[in-house]
């Protein structure tokens, strides 16, 4: 455990003195500024207007960050060559994986609050409610974003960044509308069902199963409508993101036990 | 007899090429159908055996692309062998035991260039699981063996070749290793720094460590090695103690006598290899087998001087090039 511990401080580390990081997060939060004026513009909505675009571009960044440095993470390793001096310490592979993984959730978790502190400092400004409700998004927000952190370590087992990249972009876009995904049924234009149409409608479901699915961090509606999710659901997004990742880390683990590292 | 330090028996690696190849688990895969373009076999390294005994310091000597590197990071769990087996400090390859005791130093090292030398080599003890205090002193203990306590305020970005070279050495003792494995330690150093390394891996040994490194800087290994391996094309050519590998079935003399009359002079290059006028003197070299004290003394009775008699002995350069000449033949 404390291998793991230390190979995630020093990717935290690295990460946190890294600029493009630092930039990253400083045009996410300009962004996020952004959204002040318009919500401004808006005639009477400018809370829904900041917390439907505020969770949007939290999530959204959050995302887009989580890939970028996910696919980036093995790969820098190998390409430097830094992980020859690491494999041949007494550590197990899945624990430099594991390591990893931690490091950059610890890095998303940095993100992630800094962009909440700005979306709370806005709220500040238009006198606007911050609600549990908007705690409770944004935490999952964050579990949203270990899952891509999960989905990116397993690509980049095995692949290079940019596919790598590719890969867990589509898997977030298609993970979005999962829950649309599983109960599809495909028809012509007429209306009608045909067997093609079924086969590709149950390969599509089939795809679905195996996707996360992410429209369960998506709680826009309630935070716009000032409801406060029930804390069972809470739990149980967070028991699947977390297994979900889990899952991800055991088969990257197995590609990455299997290389070589040239 | 205890287990030697380091021993590999028909190590062999074949690396598969191509886009099949590349992807994990699909090798074998790719040896079957090697088609090229989508797979191609390279056998780096074809059947290296040797030992390295406990407390010796072990030259592993090749020209570029030979295998040195492909053996060494199958010996260190970098590269998984196509097929033969070895062992670690009496453990199978790869076994956290022997990693524990065990310290490495990579060719052409590159670190996190943002941590600063304390740091560096306190992330580095945490993976052997020293306590905080064994990793603080052992640190400053390496920085200030090393020549680096100027520099412990400095991100390792900023560090000078030679400087990322020592604290590469640095992170392979921070464990106090019994096995140093250094792959082309004195890569990129200049003469002092060459000579700083060699003092080192001495007095490793003097600790009763035993030190595996990997060059083609010849001068460095016959200064230092106890015992050397030749590889080149992947195969072993030699093995075993320089005294031994250095004895030459072709010893050449070299006989230089001055003020040689004309007549005696033609008669004694007769006798020689070669000559080679040296103003008033000649240098006779004699082949393997001549009769040296005959020879001097047929050319101090015809009224010569003797100026030197030097043998010479073959050198690591000559086995190296001889060995690289018949590894590259047909």
């Amino acid at each position: 455990m404390r291998q793991i511990w230390a190979i995630g401080l020093n990717t935290f580390r690295e990460a946190i003195r890294n600029r493009v990081f630092a930039s990253l997060i400083m045009f996410a939060m300009a962004l996020m500024l952004m959204t002040l004026a318009i919500s401004s513009a808006s005639l009477h909505e400018e809370e829904r207007l900041l917390k439907d675009v505020g969770l949007f571009l939290t999530s959204t960044f959050s995302v887009l960050i989580a890939v970028f440095v996910g696919v980036n993470l093995v790969y820098k390793e190998i390409d430097r060559k830094t992980i020859f001096t690491l494999i041949p310490k007494p550590i197990f592979r899945f624990q430099f994986l594991i390591g990893k993984a931690l490091g950059l959730s610890l890095t998303m978790l940095v993100q992630v609050l800094v962009m909440a502190v700005v979306l709370r400092l806005q709220f500040l400004v238009v006198d606007a409610r911050f609600g549990l409700e908007m705690v409770q998004a944004l935490f999952l927000v964050y579990i949203e974003v270990l899952v891509i952190v999960g989905v990116a370590l397993l690509f980049s087992s095995f692949s290079t960044p940019f596919l790598s990249g590719m890969l867990t972009l589509g898997v977030f876009a298609v993970g979005r509308f999962v829950d649309r995904l599983v109960d599809l049924r495909l028809k012509t234009g007429g209306g009608d069902r045909t067997p093609e149409l079924d086969q590709v409608s149950a390969l599509m479901r089939g795809v679905a199963h195996i996707l996360p699915d992410l429209s369960l961090y998506n709680t826009t509606t309630y935070v716009v409508y000032d409801k406060v999710i029930e804390w069972s659901y809470v739990a149980q997004a967070t028991g699947y993101g977390l297994t979900y990742m889990a899952v991800c880390l055991a088969v990257a683990s197995f590609f990455f036990s299997r290389r070589d590292f040239v | 007899m205890s287990t030697p330090a380091l021993s590999v028996t028909d190590l062999v690696k074949t690396f598969d090429l191509g886009f099949l190849g590349s992807l994990p688990g699909f090798g074998g895969l790719a040896a079957r159908l090697q088609i090229k373009g989508i797979a191609q076999r390279v056998q780096a390294v074809r059947g290296v055996s040797f030992e390295v005994q406990r407390g010796e310091i072990f030259g592993f000597l090749g020209p570029n692309g030979a295998g040195k590197t492909t053996t060494i990071k199958m010996l260190m769990g970098l590269l998984r062998p196509t097929s033969g087996s070895g062992t670690l400090l009496g453990h199978p390859l790869g076994h956290r035991e022997a990693r524990q005791r065990l310290g490495f130093l990579p060719e052409h090292p590159y670190f996190y260039d943002y941590l600063k030398p304390m740091e560096f080599l306190d992330f580095y003890g945490q993976l052997f699981a020293m306590t905080a205090k064994e990793r603080r002193q052992r640190a400053a203990a390496l920085i200030e063996r090393l020549g680096l306590s100027h520099a412990v305020g400095r991100p390792l970005r900023k560090f000078s070749k030679g400087m990322v070279q020592r604290i590469g050495i640095a992170q392979a003792l921070i464990n106090d290793p019994e096995l140093v494995v250094l792959d082309e330690p004195m890569s990129g150093l200049d003469p002092i720094g060459r000579k700083d390394i060699r003092d080192l891996i001495f007095e490793l040994k003097q600790q009763g460590k035993t030190i595996f490194f990997s060059t083609h800087i010849l001068q460095d290994v016959e200064m230092i090695c106890d015992r050397v391996a030749i590889i080149i094309n992947g195969q072993m050519r030699a093995l075993g103690p320089l005294t031994e590998l250095l004895q030459s079935p072709t010893q050449q003399v070299d006989v230089v006598v001055g003020r040689l009359p004309e007549e005696a002079a033609r008669r004694l290059e007769g006798l020689a290899q070669g000559t080679v006028r040296l103003g008033d003197a000649i240098q006779f070299r004699l082949g393997d087998g001549a009769d040296v004290d005959t020879f001097v003394g047929d050319a101090l009775g015809a009224g010569g001087r003797l100026v030197s008699v030097v043998p010479h002995r073959r050198s690591l350069e000559d086995l190296f090039v001889a060995e690289a000449k018949r590894g590259a033949a047909p």
